[in-house]
């Protein structure tokens, strides 16, 4: 039972914002495990530990304290481990900025944190649904902000 | 008129003088020939006379020796004899003196040697008779023979010199007349050299006349552009200096003292007197370019400080350059400016330049509050709202219901208005990179940002064909799309939405509204729809930073849209006018200028 579940790990400060991801994963019945760091030093303690199991989605807040999730997303790139992990980024802002740099630095997409919860659980079933080992190949960049 | 040319040529006055100095040579040639010839006429009279008088010596002679052989006959007194013994040899050096005379003419040497012979004849015919009065005094008849045979011998030779005389006057007319000839014509060639020698000197004496007329004025024009500068010198606050390198000196003209706060010609010219004013901190600055200039010949621009007397201190500017004058000696002419003002202009602009920078810094940061701080509750608040309408709106009392419903659209408006915000200050200049763009293509991807209004308000949009233009792709999409909103919002809710948007390329001269721009011709897009419209007299006012002309309750906007299409025309150096009427649908018409 456990091998079939999606394993999803969210990495954001804001305690408002883990509540409403794992409400949003909850209401939504799917088979997934949710996990929730608090910062980007937590998260990276988990994934380098070897025994960690590796989630298949990541979903990183940008602005955090400590280590962000820009240098999280570094670090999980320059790592041939973390290769399978799909990394979709969660943050209040859409700058042109933030969108840019996050792609080139191999995100796989870019969520703006909706500001409804209808539309949440919907984005978040969307991004799990998707099959990213073929999204990843169309890769570009005007796919890479999900617009609903 | 090539006289006329020849007289202004700057040479005429050289050739006249060098016509003037050959004729003078010529005339004084003539004049010698003249008295040359003239002495000759004289000579040849005088030799004509001395051979005259030669001859009739000889005839006065032959008398002498007449007259005593006469008498001796009549006295037999041979003391009567003595001048007729005298004549013989009188005879003989006249003869041999008129030898020399005629020397170098054969018809009187031949003439002469004739009366030689005469004579010589006319003597023995002496001998004879006075013979026959000592020997034979007694044959009477004889005698009478031989004395009148004498008489005749005296007749040939006074015609014989009757004919010498002759041809010795002839020669001498025949001799004056061909030097009167010469003579007669001299005077008249003469005369008529002078007359031409005058006339050139006339004319040489009037060009330098009219050239002195001209340097005259030259030179009053000289003084009054002198004068015009001395006045510039004064009202733009520069002075002028000349260095001459060679001789080291140094002429400083009357502004540059005035720039040193002194009056003109305070102190003498040297360059040690000047120093004197130059700030210490300068010397060394300042010496160095002078240095430099004495060996490269040119000055940079060179920016020093000077303390007046009354301890005030002024900047000033210099430029030298430097030129070989006639003489061939090397002469620096500079340019001292006081850029006083200047500095302090300067240095207000950098100030004001650091106030700015910093107002921008502030506007950054602002722009982040704005952007992820302000946003971030203000979402927790409404996804709270969602989910508190979800889950527990079964609880609420019917004006529970309505109170949050009222906070829902309080915090859709608040979200508006902070999209709305942040999307007119990255409206920015700075990041604007011109593009040429397809600008079908970029109002074609507007429409798709409002492809849900478009479809909802059943709207009809007609685009005509337009060139490529050099613009920033993603403000005039925004442009556009905004355009495109406000149609869609202010639809008149009767009728469909129609909006048809036409291109035409015009010359800045055929719209009196773009004679500020700055560009020739302008791409001209009118936006025209059939819309609620509005009073002309709020064509401007609909443009600025959060004004609107509809109560919120009836009309969702912010203030803002209108705002952010001025501000990306203005970044486009271009224009946006709009034209209403209430219920008549509105025209925004963009001027894009067209650039190369």
């Amino acid at each position: 039972m456990a091998t079939d579940l999606t394993h999803i790990i969210l990495a954001d400060d804001d305690e408002d914002d883990r509540l409403f991801f794992t409400d949003a994963f909850e209401e939504l019945k799917m088979s997934t495990a949710v996990t929730t760091y608090k910062d980007g030093v937590y998260l990276m303690d988990y994934l380098n530990h070897p025994d960690a199991t590796l989630p298949h989605i990541l979903f990183l807040d940008l602005n955090m304290p400590r280590k962000s999730g820009m240098e999280c997303l570094k670090e999980i790139k320059a790592n041939k481990r973390f290769d399978h992990i799909a990394i979709a980024i969660y943050s209040t802002s859409a700058s042109d900025e933030d969108i840019e740099n996050t792609f080139v630095q191999g995100a796989n997409i870019y969520i703006k944190k909706p500001s409804d919860f209808g539309k949440l659980k919907k984005v978040l079933s969307n991004v799990v649904t998707t099959n990213w080992q073929y999204h990843t190949n169309g890769l570009n960049r005007d796919q890479f902000l999900l617009k609903l | 008129m090539p006289l006329k040319s020849v007289y202004n040529a700057p040479w005429f006055v050289k050739v006249v003088f060098v016509i003037s100095l050959f004729v003078v040579f010529f005339i004084a040639g003539i004049a010698y020939k003249h008295i040359t010839d003239l002495s000759k006429s004289q000579s040849l009279v005088v030799h004509t006379y001395k051979v005259n008088v030669e001859l009739e010596q000889i005839l006065s002679y032959l008398k002498d020796a007449e007259t005593g052989q006469r008498g001796f006959i009549i006295t037999r007194d041979s003391l009567l004899l003595q001048p007729y013994l005298k004549s013989r040899n009188n005879l003989n050096n006249s003869i041999a003196e008129l030898k020399v005379l005629i020397q170098d003419n054969q018809e009187q040497q031949k003439n002469l040697r004739e009366l030689s012979i005469a004579i010589d004849q006319r003597l023995d015919n002496f001998e004879l008779a006075s013979s026959y009065i000592f020997n034979k005094p007694n044959n009477a008849a004889q005698f009478d023979k031989v004395f009148l045979l004498g008489n005749d011998y005296m007749q040939d030779i006074r015609n014989k010199l009757n004919e010498m005389i002759a041809l010795e006057n002839g020669l001498l007319e025949e001799r004056q007349a061909s030097y009167r000839s010469t003579l007669k014509f001299t005077p008249v060639f003469l005369y008529g050299f002078v007359i031409i020698v005058l006339i050139f000197m006339y004319l040489a004496y009037a060009k330098i006349n009219t050239n002195l007329e001209e340097l005259r004025l030259q030179n009053h024009q000289l003084n009054v552009f002198k004068e015009s500068t001395k006045q510039s010198e004064i009202i733009n606050k520069h002075g002028s200096w000349r260095w001459n390198v060679d001789e080291d000196s140094f002429h400083f003209s009357d502004n540059l003292f005035r720039l040193l706060g002194e009056e003109p010609n305070a102190f003498e010219h040297t360059i040690e007197n000047f120093m004197h004013f130059v700030h210490p901190e300068d010397v060394k600055k300042l010496s160095d370019s002078i240095e430099r200039m004495r060996h490269e010949k040119d000055l940079p621009f060179v920016t020093y400080r000077v303390i007046h007397n009354d301890g005030s201190i002024h900047y000033l500017k210099a430029y030298g350059k430097s030129t070989i004058d006639r003489d061939g000696k090397t002469q620096l002419l500079g340019t001292t400016t006081d850029v006083t003002e200047d500095i302090a202009h300067y240095n207000t602009l950098e100030l004001r330049n650091q106030e700015l920078e910093l107002n921008n810094k502030e506007l950054a940061a602002f722009n982040y509050v704005a952007s992820h701080d302000l946003q971030e509750p203000l979402r927790k608040i409404q996804t709270f709202l969602s989910r508190l309408k979800e889950k527990e709106s079964d609880r609420f009392s019917e004006s529970g219901k309505t109170y949050m419903a009222r906070i829902d659209v309080a915090a859709g408006r608040m979200r508006a208005l902070i999209d709305d915000l942040l999307q007119y200050s990255r409206t920015n200049k700075a990041d604007a990179v011109l593009k040429s763009s397809n600008i079908n293509t970029l109002i074609s991807d507007a429409q798709q940002d409002l492809a849900e209004a478009i479809v909802e308000h059943d709207a009809q949009i007609t685009v005509a064909n337009m060139p490529k233009m050099l613009v920033v792709p993603f403000q005039i999409q925004q442009l556009f799309a905004n355009l495109l909103n406000n149609s869609l919002k202010y639809r008149a809710k009767e009728r469909a939405v129609i909006i048809s948007i036409e291109y035409v390329l015009i010359a800045k001269s055929e719209d009196e509204r773009i004679a500020s721009g700055h560009f020739a011709q302008y791409h001209k897009i009118s936006f025209t729809d059939n819309g609620i419209g509005f009073e002309q007299q709020y064509a401007e006012k609909i443009f600025t930073l959060f004004s609107r002309l509809h109560n919120k309750d009836e009309y969702s906007g912010t203030g803002i849209g209108l705002s952010i299409c001025k501000k990306i025309t203005d970044n486009h150096a271009g224009f946006i006018f709009a034209k209403a009427a209430p219920d008549q649908g509105a025209t925004f018409e963009i001027f894009l200028p067209k650039r190369q």
